[in-house]
């Protein structure tokens, strides 16, 4: 494995959601890997890592798209996405998915350890100090579930929002408990979905914070969605990438 | 095939790979898990505990003292100087403190109950009482007010210390083992705890010292 | 218990705007989660202690025959009758049998799970076997006729007002909302109760291989007069509450009571062995435990073992964000919450709970509360896997599953297809950014907008960069 950060061949794994919904956020992971100096490589043909179907119960279907993945991702040191949902995915359910199945080989476990939520990767990995993006104001933090309790990614974007000067975080009651997402979860149950956002919007807009980041998209839609279903069309919701990277290039 | 063999032969066949491992002597071992770590001295851990689970704790020098303390406590919180106690403890001077003590079972009227205690637990502030003849369970259960007398030197660290007195002492366990801390309670009603529920509204633990 | 997991949407929907039980559900959670919070923040040792607690379970499911038969000749030798039963219908047809031998006309019971499993009240009551409740939750859900709605705190759906009305109409007192007056009342109308009946029903929390005990814990005192006072006391418990030493119990009791309500221990644990000596006042003179299954061996060996270890705690409800918005009755069985969502497919069938499983964000609150780290999220993940390679999920969303992963492997069609539909969408959403409506996703926008995506995928921005 590489020792500095400047020989690291690092694969962006965009997410499905944020290609479809909000690009941005996958430039401003970029933004933020090239800061740090790592070789990023954008494989063109990556989709979804499989986890619909693998919450959904539809096995073949989830093992299929985990292969995909894994051959496009074959030969790098690091693979990070702006998303603890699908890093965890990865990271942790692979070897569950694949379990005693030899088409998950070695290389491919090896492989799966190196899978990095952004922040984590930031802090822990390549150690970023300086972040390239520009931005001043209150802000409250929302812990998306996966990240937090299958990757402990918790510590990690404060310590990232508390090294960019004009950033004042500001913390809500009960950060880590789940906005109602869930996936799928926020369609079968819909009203027990809104409900969970609903609270949720409740602490953010307590905190009086210009805005709300979170570091899972998933998340950011479902409470943004509340946000102005309540007719709250102030508070701001950003993915934490767009706050360490913001700046006017990030989405022409 | 009767129910028993019926139940034991799927979960015969769910742990088939098993088979080899002798329970006896894993049983035998009586390996203990992890204790939490706790202060040398017994005596002041198991008063705070008690005192954090709602019991009352007084302390004597000697047994004799018991019946005085008792009856102050009586007359501090307003309570009839009458009740029961265990046959074991038929030989205290009641009637000098000006109770009036029968050793007996308790019955359901019977608003006070005096008890000894087997040991008792610094890690948790409990008393261990164990049934017996001269040892009745009622006697710590009906009454409203439960008084037990507990010497310092009975006091021990863990649950787990208290089994091995309880072998060697007894060898086999009593019919009602019963670990005891504090006034019985419940939170049923919108969470709030409330004292008194169907045991004792209160409970003094008098710790003699000598 | 009547099961109606299969109605499961339309109870939790009907919860979500009961506003007193909404109230109701805040106060639990900031009493159980705040409270195991501090009661774990004392205990240095706390992640030690439930490895050690895994371990116990997991060396006893290993060898739980072995165990049972140990249990079962330990109690034997000290006079209790050990009876087995299978089912439901074998604990209730035991109990009446029992009461028959025995000439008993009243029961008292305190909490347990088990005999709601088995509805046992009903089946007592239609056979001339008069029954109390005598926990104080238990009992006022017996005088409004309705299930728990939470396995430690069974009555955690009603306010005191509610409890109050009950009170006034089923014991014709003067009225009260006072909590420790309400409390008092109950304790003098129960305490005939006890002092009358011949029989004494309990569950079990723990039973010990070693010595053949039952052990029992209690804040209320009224596990003790159940199991002292009547002269028969049947002890119900299911095969996997044993465990094999006295020294494993009390790991297990560091843990247990944490977990549930945030205390050190119990006001009462009582372990109870055998029945009263030639010398002993109290005590009961017959002492009958039965060991029931009811699905349970099922789970033994299969990929759902780890659910076996369970100690009832109810940690994974308290802390479960969809628990906490819709209660307990909306699960539609005896166990609520995740454990109830892992426990209620594998009594009732896959086919007559299957929102359960399903009923979940996989936040994975539950499992990192757990006492004996059972892994609850990856139980349901599995039980939905169960549903669909059994086709037991509906045709729209198995075909809206397989087209998804069909066409995320064919990525030239997939960026097509996204392509379009960011476009679409975008222009739909107009100048808010937001659409309120999107046909098939209604479940979403009834209550919730849907951000518009950007317009442009990652994936044609991303290349139209890199031409430039």
């Amino acid at each position: 494995m590489p020792s500095s950060a400047k020989d690291l061949r690092v694969g962006l794994f965009v997410t499905c959601l944020v290609d479809l919904m909000r690009p941005c956020i996958g430039f401003a992971t970029l933004k933020l890997l090239r800061a740090a100096g790592c070789a990023v490589v954008v494989p063109a043909n990556q989709t979804c890592c499989g986890q619909p179907g693998y919450n959904s119960g539809d096995v073949p279907a989830a093992k299929a798209l985990a292969l995909k993945f894994l051959q496009e991702f074959d030969g790098c040191d690091y693979i990070v996405a702006p998303s603890g949902s699908c890093a965890g995915m990865i990271r942790v359910h692979y070897a569950a998915l694949f379990k005693d199945d030899p088409a998950f080989t070695d290389n491919y476990r090896r492989l799966t350890e190196h899978v990095y939520e952004l922040t984590d990767f930031l802090v822990n990995i390549v150690k970023l100090e300086d972040m390239p993006g520009d931005f001043s104001g209150t802000l409250t933090y929302h812990d998306s579930c996966s990240g937090l309790r299958e990757l402990n990614v918790q510590a990690q974007p404060r310590a990232l929002l508390a090294r960019m000067p004009g950033v004042t975080l500001i913390e809500m009651r009960e950060p880590a408990t789940c906005c109602g997402f869930g996936g799928t979860f926020s369609i079968k149950f819909g009203d027990i979905s809104a409900r969970m956002a609903d609270k949720k919007c409740q602490h953010i807009v307590e905190t009086g914070a210009v805005g709300i980041v979170a570091g899972d998209l998933g998340c950011l839609l479902n409470i943004e969605g509340r946000l102005r279903r309540r007719g709250d069309w102030q508070t701001k919701v950003w993915h934490i990438a767009e706050v360490l990277a913001a700046g006017d290039d990030l989405c022409k | 095939m009767s129910a028993r063999e019926n139940i034991l032969t799927r979960i015969g066949n769910a742990c088939a790979s098993s088979a080899a491992v002798d329970i006896e002597k894993l049983i035998r071992s009586r390996q203990r898990g992890p204790i939490p770590p706790m202060e040398d001295d017994l005596t002041k851990r198991f008063s705070a505990q008690a005192l954090r689970l709602a019991s009352d704790v007084e302390r004597a020098a000697t047994l004799r003292e018991v019946p005085g303390v008792i009856a102050a406590y009586l007359r501090v919180h307003r309570l009839l100087m009458q009740g029961v106690c265990w046959p074991a403890l038929a030989s205290y001077d009641w009637r000098n403190a000006g109770l009036d003590v029968q050793a007996r079972a308790a019955c359901a009227d019977d608003m006070l109950g005096i008890t000894g205690a087997f040991l008792g637990i610094a890690e948790t502030g409990t008393l261990m009482l164990l049934s017996g003849a001269l040892t009745p369970a009622t006697v710590s259960l009906l009454p409203e007010t439960h008084i037990a007398v507990l010497e310092k030197q009975r006091i021990v660290a863990s649950m787990e210390d208290a089994w091995q007195q309880l072998r060697a002492e007894h060898g086999e366990l009593p019919r009602a083992v019963n670990f005891i801390s504090g006034p019985s309670r419940t939170a049923d009603i919108e969470q709030t705890v409330t004292l008194g529920a169907h045991g004792p509204y209160r409970v003094l633990i008098i710790i003699v010292d000598g | 218990m009547q099961v109606s997991s299969m109605h499961f949407k339309r109870q939790a929907s009907a919860n979500l705007g009961n506003e007193k039980l909404q109230h109701a559900l805040e106060k639990l959670q900031t009493k159980f989660v705040d409270g195991r919070a501090a009661a774990i923040a004392e205990l240095p040792n706390f992640e030690e202690l439930r490895s050690a607690a895994v371990e116990i379970r997991d060396r006893t499911l290993h060898r739980l025959d072995a165990y049972l038969v140990r249990f079962e000749q330990a109690a034997s030798a000290r006079g209790a009758v050990v009876h087995w039963a299978e089912s439901a219908a074998d604990v209730n047809r035991l109990v009446v049998e029992i009461a028959r031998q025995h000439g008993v006309r009243k029961a008292i019971k305190s909490k347990s799970m088990v005999t709601e499993e088995c509805a046992l009240n009903d089946y007592l009551t239609n056979n001339g076997v008069e029954v109390l409740e005598t926990d104080l939750g238990e009992y006022i859900l017996q005088l409004a006729q309705e299930p728990p709605s939470h396995i430690v705190a069974p009555v955690v759906h009603k306010s005191k007002e509610d409890i109050a009305d009950l009170f006034e109409k089923k014991h014709g007192r003067v009225r009260t909302t006072q909590i420790a007056a309400l409390c008092r009342e109950a304790r003098e109308v129960l305490r005939p109760g006890f002092l009358a009946a011949d029989l004494g029903i309990s569950g079990a929390n723990f039973i010990v291989a070693e010595t053949g005990s039952v052990l029992i814990v209690t804040n209320e005192g009224n596990g003790r007069l159940t199991t002292t006072l009547p002269r028969v006391h049947i002890a119900i418990t299911g095969i996997e509450k044993v465990v094999p030493t006295l020294e494993d119990a009390t790991t297990l009791l560091r843990l247990l009571p944490r977990s549930a309500t945030g205390q050190s221990i119990t006001n009462y644990v009582s372990i109870l062995t055998g029945v009263k000596g030639p010398n002993e006042s109290d005590g009961p003179e017959h002492f009958h435990i039965i060991l029931l299954d009811n699905g349970r061996s099922r789970l033994l060996g299969s990929e759902l073992q780890a659910m076996l270890r369970c100690i009832r705690c109810g940690a994974c409800m308290n802390h479960c964000p969809v628990y906490q918005n819709i209660g307990g009755h909306a699960y539609g069985w005896v166990y609520p919450g995740p454990m109830g969502s892992v426990l209620t497919p594998n009594f009732v069938g896959l086919e007559n709970a299957l929102d359960l499983p399903n009923a979940s964000t996989f936040c994975g609150e539950c499992a990192v509360v757990c006492p004996v780290k059972i892994p609850l999220p990856d139980l349901m993940r599995h039980l939905r896997r169960r549903q669909f390679e059994r086709r037991l999920r509906s045709w729209p969303e198995r075909v809206a599953l397989r087209s998804w992963s069909w066409l995320a492997q064919r990525p030239r069609l997939y960026a097509i297809g996204t392509r379009i539909i960011a476009r679409v969408l975008r222009i739909f959403a107009g100048g808010k950014n937001n659409l309120r409506f999107i046909p098939g996703l209604s479940a979403w926008t009834k209550d919730r907008n849907m951000p518009a995506p950007a317009g442009r995928t990652f994936r044609d921005l991303y290349r139209s960069r890199h031409r430039q």
